[in-house]
């Protein structure tokens, strides 16, 4: 695989050259690099725009040489919330940045991100009531009071007494 | 390119993709670039994203987790693969053969590279509603390359596959019949129908099941119907031998074909299916030529049908029977050959003859059976047949062992055409080769022992190291009991060296000058009673004074050392020498080389120069069987002169001193061996063996029944034979004789329901 740089162009028509090998840990470019070859020119990102697309590669940046994990064995990675240091603070953004990097990491497939994402915001709901829930992700409860009612009864088993 | 459709219209997100997918599968070559590869890649992504997904897939089963869209894109995939194959289907009916093979290997070749982009392309839709309907366990959704080959198998190979694997053998068929084809086409229909062969199961790991139906099976099978032609009418046409040949050449062809471009495991069955066809089809055939080609000697044929015969199931088996008899026949053949100039012959030439039949076929199984331990097996039979129930052994069994113990006699004694250590060493080897086939055992050892004796006592040994050499190879062979005399006999000698050292000594003290004078100069040889094949002379000797005296001295220094020990005179193994002072007309005075007899005789001639018969008869008391041959030998040699004239050792005869006696030695020896005395002593020989074998019987029924003391009769047989086989092949009748024996001599006694208890 010829290694040097290649460049990406965010869904707002900006450039930015990043070295092939960071690239590819998004498994799409790495897969489209591989039918196509590298012609030089630039490789259209249409999904992500340019504040995403570089913190994304920020963050492949800082994870260029993780071994490549097997894809699904990492179970027991992902059963687990902790997340290490560097991510944690990686993570520190608002929050509709951190639901971009989300969305952006699923579509570029750049498993162990949308995983460090998924874990964050897990992390975020952890221990807190449903009301709590709601307001630190802006939610409003459309349940009736019936509906609640149901859903508490049903879930009862799991209640920590 | 049109732009990216929107996200939830599926029927404009379709025909934006199958644009796509199209140019893909039918124009790859002319490039795609990465906008639309990227255009591709996004419009899946959010068909299976859209908003609409999460609405339409709403309700209280959210436990499941979200909803996931892309079925309709993979059905559409679907079903846009099958248009795509029923397009290729229809080219490929103008194709036929090799054109049909080209055809093929293009398609495929063109389909699977485009399945790999498109598997990509798709790839979220694999990662997510794909993914999710496996996990849950559905049938019929494979990832979206694996869908290809399936739809690939489905709609193009299941209506193609005769007519490419017609091709394929009629390809296959043309290489046999010796023309050049393109071989990588055959290797790459193999790896498409190999990569066809998806484990029901899990769809990420393949089966050879298409691989097996579809060629391995029509390919096994055009197989065997050209090899059964080829080889039916081959073999009409030409000799057996070259039918071998052609036959490991194919099979040969076989197995490099395997190498060239079939899968491998197609390698056991394609083996065996030649095997059946080509050797165990003819087995019979190649069996009757066995023995015409061993007859003829034909090694190089041999060995190749031993390669051919061994590679199929109890190939061998009737050949090793044939092998066996023949050896025993060429065996046969030579021994007689050996007889047929009378019974004077060489032991040499029996044994060479027994040797030469074996050489030439342990020979046969090395080289052309790869020395298999199971043809060893059947040459051990033939050459123990031979030895031991040959022409020559008709007139007594035990004649091999006899006649082999001359042989090595020979080889061990002086004086014969000594060879070269290390020839001899070879030689003693041969000896063991015949040894080992020898039944008879004990046979052997008896003449050994005595022979033994023999070259002991007359010092006729060519050397020390070949004698301990041929007792150790007799030991290793047969234990320490089967040389244990030998080994006794040997010491003897060596004790009996170190005491006429000391003797020398003792002499040296007690004698004076004058006494030494008037003594014979002596060696002196003391053998144990038990271990020396040896009798007590058969006639009575009065020996001359001069004689009586040295022994006597030696005698008394003897028992001095060891009181209470008892020594008889073995004088019929004695021998002297004497000088012939009475010769005038010879510068130097001849040496006689006597017996101690002959000596008796010849001593009496110091008075007087003239005796009758009985005068010498009366004065060394030697009984007439012993005392006419010797003076023959004396007559003969002309040391006496026999009167009247020509006449023959009788009472009657006189003799007298030869003073006019010449020869061109200055050594004479008179001691010769007398031909009548040879025979008795072989005949008596044969004789203590069938004694020595009660014994043998006996003990071994004792020391059985001493440690088992129980036993049941039929038992019983069967350990003493497995005891004593190792000497000599017992006969039942011969046990059970002895058995009674015992019983009646009260060692053992038979008890209720046919046992026999040891009677302590």
């Amino acid at each position: 695989m010829s290694s040097g740089t290649i460049t990406l162009t965010s869904s707002d028509e900006v450039d930015i050259t990043v070295d092939r090998a960071v690239a590819e840990r998004s498994v799409l470019i790495k897969n489209m690099l591989e039918d196509l070859g590298d012609s030089g020119e630039a490789i259209p990102i249409p999904n992500v725009n340019e504040a995403v697309l570089k913190k994304v590669i920020a963050w492949c940046e800082q994870h260029k040489n993780d071994p490549a994990s097997a894809n699904d064995d990492d179970d027991n990675r992902r059963k687990t919330t902790d997340i290490d240091e560097w991510d944690q603070k990686f993570m520190q953004v608002d929050q509709e940045m951190l639901f971009e990097i989300i969305l952006a990491a699923n579509y570029l497939d750049i498993k162990a991100l949308l995983d460090v994402g998924c874990k964050t915001v897990a992390n975020m709901i952890k221990g807190k009531s449903p009301e709590e829930i709601r307001k630190t992700f802006n939610i409003q409860n459309d349940f009736t009071p019936e509906e609640e009612d149901q859903i508490r009864r049903e879930n009862e088993w799991a209640e920590d007494r | 390119m049109p732009p990216v459709p929107h996200k939830d219209d599926l029927e404009s997100t379709w025909s934006f993709l199958e644009a796509g997918i199209e140019s893909v599968m039918l124009n790859l070559d002319a490039g795609i670039d990465m906008k639309t590869y990227m255009g591709l890649y996004t419009a899946v992504h959010n068909f299976c994203t859209s908003q609409k997904a999460v609405s339409s897939g709403q309700g209280l089963q959210a436990q499941r987790g979200a909803h996931l869209l892309g079925e309709e894109l993979y059905k559409l995939l679907g079903e846009y693969l099958s248009r795509h194959l029923a397009e290729v289907y229809k080219q490929s009916q103008s194709h036929t053969e090799e054109g049909l093979l080209g055809f093929y290997i293009r398609e495929w070749y063109r389909y699977t590279t485009a399945a790999k982009y498109v598997n990509h392309l798709f790839r979220y839709l694999n990662r997510h509603w794909v993914k999710r309907e496996i996990d849950e366990g559905k049938k019929n959704v494979f990832d979206v390359y694996t869908l290809h080959l399936v739809k690939w198998k489905e709609d193009f190979f299941e209506n193609v596959h005769e007519k490419v694997m017609d091709a394929v053998l009629n390809l296959i068929e043309k290489q046999r019949n010796g023309e050049t084809i393109e071989q990588s086409q055959i290797k790459s229909i193999v790896d498409s129908f190999v990569s066809l062969g998806l484990d029901e199961n899990d769809s990420s790991k393949s089966t050879l099941d298409v691989y097996r139906t579809y060629f391995q099976k029509p390919f096994i099978a055009a197989t065997k119907t050209y090899y059964e032609n080829e080889s039916r009418q081959f073999v009409a046409e030409n000799s057996v031998v070259e039918y071998m040949k052609k036959a490991e050449a194919r099979l040969d062809e076989e197995k490099s074909r395997v190498g060239l471009y079939l899968h491998p495991d197609v390698t056991k069955s394609l083996t065996d299916t030649c095997l059946d066809v080509l050797v165990t089809a003819h087995s019979t055939l190649l069996r009757d030529e066995f023995q015409i080609l061993l007859d003829n000697e034909r090694q190089e044929d041999l060995a190749r049908m031993y390669r051919l015969l061994s590679r199929i199931k109890e190939g061998l088996d009737p050949l090793r029977t044939t092998f066996e008899n023949h050896v025993r026949r060429a065996g046969l053949a030579a021994v007689e050959r050996v007889a047929s100039d009378g019974d004077n012959f060489e032991p040499k030439l029996y044994v060479d003859a027994l040797l030469q039949v074996h050489t030439r076929y342990q020979n046969l199984v090395d080289d052309a059976f790869a020395g298999e331990s199971e043809f060893v097996r059947s040459l051990d039979n033939a050459c123990r047949e031979f030895v031991n129930r040959n022409h020559i052994c008709k007139v007594s069994s035990s004649k091999s062992p006899e006649l082999l113990s001359k042989y090595t006699d020979s080889l061990l004694k002086k004086g014969s055409k000594s060879a070269e250590e290390s020839e001899l060493e070879e030689m003693l080897l041969q000896v063991m080769t015949v040894f080992k086939y020898i039944e008879d055992k004990d046979v052997f050892q008896k003449f050994y022992t005595k022979s033994l004796a023999k070259r002991l006592v007359h010092t006729s040994s060519v050397s020390d190291d070949a004698e301990t050499s041929m007792i150790s190879k007799l030991k290793e062979a047969c234990g320490y009991e089967y040389t244990n005399k030998l080994q006794r006999m040997f010491q003897d000698i060596q004790i009996s060296k170190d005491l006429n050292n000391n003797y020398k000594d003792w002499q040296d003290k007690v004698l004076d000058d004058d006494d030494r004078k008037r003594l014979a100069d002596a060696q002196f040889q003391i053998l144990g009673n038990g271990f020396w094949p040896l009798n007590a002379p058969t006639t009575p000797f009065l020996a001359p004074p001069e004689i009586v005296k040295t022994a006597e001295r030696f005698q008394k220094f003897y028992f001095d050392k060891h009181s209470g020990r008892r020594l008889s005179w073995l004088w019929q193994l004695c021998k002297g020498e004497i000088k012939a002072n009475y010769i005038k007309n010879a510068k130097v005075p001849y040496t006689f080389q006597v017996s101690t007899y002959q000596m008796g005789i010849l001593l009496l001639f110091n008075e007087t120069d003239t005796l009758s018969y009985t005068d010498i008869e009366k004065a060394t008391t030697l009984a007439p069987e012993i005392l006419d041959p010797n003076l023959s030998i004396l007559l003969k040699a002309k040391v006496l002169i026999a009167s009247p004239e020509g006449a023959k050792p009788e009472p009657s005869t006189t003799f007298t001193l030869n003073y006019n006696f010449k020869n061109k030695k200055i050594k004479v020896n008179l001691n010769i061996q007398i031909k009548s005395e040879q025979k008795v002593e072989t005949e008596d020989t044969h004789k203590t063996i069938e004694e020595d074998r009660k014994l043998l019987l006996q003990s071994a029924i004792v020391r059985i029944m001493k440690s088992r003391k129980k036993m049941k009769h039929v038992q019983l047989v069967q350990e003493v034979i497995q005891q004593v086989k190792s000497r000599f092949p017992p006969k039942i009748p011969d046990i059970k004789k002895n058995i009674e024996a015992l019983m009646e001599k009260d060692y053992i006694e038979r008890m209720d329901g046919d046992e026999i208890s040891y009677i302590a």
